[in-house]
């Protein structure tokens, strides 16, 4: 493990700048935004909580063009990767689905890998909550653990700093003179800031009486017929932002557009909950129902991921709870579903 | 390494042929740039440039290397499109895409063939398939039915080559029937009985409209099918073809990857797959 101070760090992404497009957590009313890094300046925060949009979006992005004109290339449009900043362990879940979609389910997805293949993680503990968070009950810890390149936790001003891949041991290599040995009261108060951020995770799922992913075994099947579908999705308004702000979904719409001579096939984020996703074009479609379509959606994250990949694809994030409109709310459903299905 | 493919980018493919099979049906015939070669049952998404694209099932010998047929009903907003188009016009293909009927798992065997609608459409490419391999197999059955003589599709063919077939024993039916109608009238289902085959061990391939095949399953199990046995061409809204984009998803599976084509036994427990 290794030590960074604050002015160090600005010097290190200084440096970084030069190989990536480097974006980094700011603050703002309140919410935190992935902003491109141009300076190390105030409104930077690298540890407090997740950011307000998902990090799939630098990689799986909401709208690219993935066609043009019967042309064999792949369509390039950054000319460096990317090296995001201030990435939380919730997001880093997320990232591991997007992954198994796009790179490892059978096909790849050239256009994903391209914007994933060279890019830096610099991920950082969470060192606050808020009251929609409950990681823990997705067995994520508020703190990476893994799938980094580099981990940052906040101690005063300044990092403990710790190496995830051969990647991120070869810029810390690269750069040294900016790091420093970390010293052992720098890691006690790592830990101590680790499990209060704990402690006030387990407060939340506590208060909401959020259940455990170990008994989510088998959820959807007992709750398959269950009121709870219906009951909550009384008031959904079918607007998909459940779909867009959560870290795991990754359905598309393919599109073309035509303009003059040139033809474009575009990809766009799809939404599950929108009544015609899984329509045909004769018409027939097997969820004309909201609720069936908000079953479906549970089913794609605790049925389906966990039978194909072994995971579930809900990090504890709490985005879509925020999100919603209609105060659809993750943490009663799984409730319902573990405690009265 | 091997070479990146753009799995979302159509070949350039030439319509070199229409062909009007009835009120509401064309097959286009295209020659891609790019030889697609597919096996029966596989499906390739169309594309009308700047327009869209829809998944089908080609209509054509899979063994018909450099020419694919493709036989389309005008329904939506890419095939009102596919309608309006002539001979030299351009489009393009993607795929093929998914799994196929796994042909060698049918050797040796006594099979049905039942087919209902635009569900003839792929179903002549797996006939020819069949009659490609002939000998290959037992006994070979096809039951086929339309709801009026009108929308008969391939009635020519079907009535013609098919039936002269010594190894093809061929039965059609219409819902109802007309003047010029001396076959069968009556849903499909009511043509499966009395097959001269052992259905215990015989495999049963299915094609057409959800609700024909939903009863047509039904029966097929009465009768004492397997199954395991009972092959199924489901249609979803296959989009990216590649199990990315979620649209196909029923249960555990992609429709465009893992099927089309499915046994009934792998799919008979996820909800609403009929609709």
């Amino acid at each position: 493990m290794h030590y960074i101070s604050s002015s160090n760090f600005a010097k290190f992404l200084e440096n970084l700048k030069s190989d990536y497009e480097v974006y980094v957590t700011v603050k703002k009313g309140g919410q935190y935004f992935y902003e491109k890094y141009i300076d190390f300046t105030d409104d930077i925060v690298i540890g407090e909580v997740r950011a307000f949009e998902p990090l799939k979006s630098f990689f799986f992005r909401a709208r690219e063009i993935v066609a043009e004109n019967f042309k064999s290339d792949i369509p390039h449009t950054i000319q460096k990767p990317y090296c995001v900043v201030g990435v939380k362990a919730c997001d880093l879940k997320g990232l591991q689905i997007q992954d198994y979609v796009f790179e490892n389910h059978d096909y790849q997805d050239p256009f994903y890998i391209d914007m994933r293949k060279n890019n830096l993680i610099i991920s950082a503990d969470c060192t606050s909550t808020i009251d929609t968070c409950f990681c823990l009950a997705l067995n994520v810890k508020p703190y990476p653990l893994e799938n980094f390149d580099i981990n940052l936790s906040v101690v005063g001003e300044d990092f403990v700093v710790e190496v995830g891949s051969q990647k991120g041991k070869i810029l810390i290599e690269k750069y040294s003179s900016l790091f420093e040995e970390v010293k052992e009261e720098f890691i006690s108060q790592r830990d101590k800031q680790r499990k209060k951020v704990i402690n006030g995770v387990e407060k939340n799922i506590k208060e909401n009486d959020i259940p455990h992913q170990d008994s989510f075994k088998n959820i959807i099947e007992r709750g398959y017929e269950s009121n709870i579908w219906a009951d909550e999705a009384n008031n959904c308004v079918e607007c998909g932002a459940c779909n867009t702000i959560c870290p795991t979904c990754h359905c598309f719409l393919l599109y073309d557009q035509k303009s003059e001579n040139k033809m474009a096939r575009l990809r766009i984020w799809d939404s599950c909950m929108i009544k015609d996703f899984a329509q045909v074009a004769g018409g027939a479609n097997p969820r004309p129902e909201l609720w069936m379509r908000l079953r479906n959606r549970f089913e794609k994250k605790f049925d389906f991921f966990p039978k194909v990949a072994n995971i579930y694809a809900c990090t504890g994030c709490g985005r879509c709870i925020s999100a919603c409109p209609a105060k659809i709310d993750i943490r009663k459903i799984l409730n319902g579903l573990v405690y009265n299905a | 390494m091997h070479k990146i493919i753009n799995p979302y980018r159509p070949i350039k493919a030439e319509i070199t042929g229409v062909i009007s099979e009835t009120p509401t049906i064309k097959t286009i015939r295209i020659v891609p740039e790019e030889p697609i070669t597919f096996e029966t049952g596989q499906f390739i998404e169309l594309t009308i440039p700047g327009i869209g694209e829809a998944p089908f099932t080609p209509s054509s010998r899979p063994a018909m290397k450099d020419i694919m047929e493709i036989t389309i009903m005008n329904v939506g907003k890419v095939t009102e499109k596919i309608h309006e188009l002539k001979k030299g016009d351009m489009v393009g293909v993607r795929g093929p895409f998914g799994k196929g009927y796994p042909m060698d798992r049918f050797k040796g065997k006594e099979i049905l063939v039942v087919g209902g609608g635009c569900g003839f459409a792929p179903i002549r490419s797996l006939m020819y398939e069949f009659f490609d391999r002939s000998g290959e197999f037992k006994k070979l059955f096809f039951r086929g039915g339309c709801k009026t003589p009108q929308e008969f599709l391939y009635r020519g063919e079907i009535e013609g080559d098919w039936a002269k077939r010594k190894d093809l024993d061929l039965k059609l039916t219409v819902d109802k029937g007309d003047s010029g109608w001396k076959g069968n009238v009556g849903v499909v289902t009511t043509i499966l009985d009395g097959i001269d085959m052992d259905y215990k061990s015989g495999v049963a391939l299915v094609c057409g409209p959800p609700v024909m095949m939903k009863f047509s399953t039904k029966k097929l199990i009465e009768m004492g099918f397997k199954e395991e046995n009972i092959y199924l061409s489901m249609e979803k809204n296959m989009s990216c073809g590649i199990g990315k984009c979620g649209h196909c998803r029923i249960g555990t599976y992609y429709v465009c990857k893992d099927g089309p084509v499915f046994t009934y036994d792998k799919i008979k427990n996820f909800s609403n797959i009929w609709d």
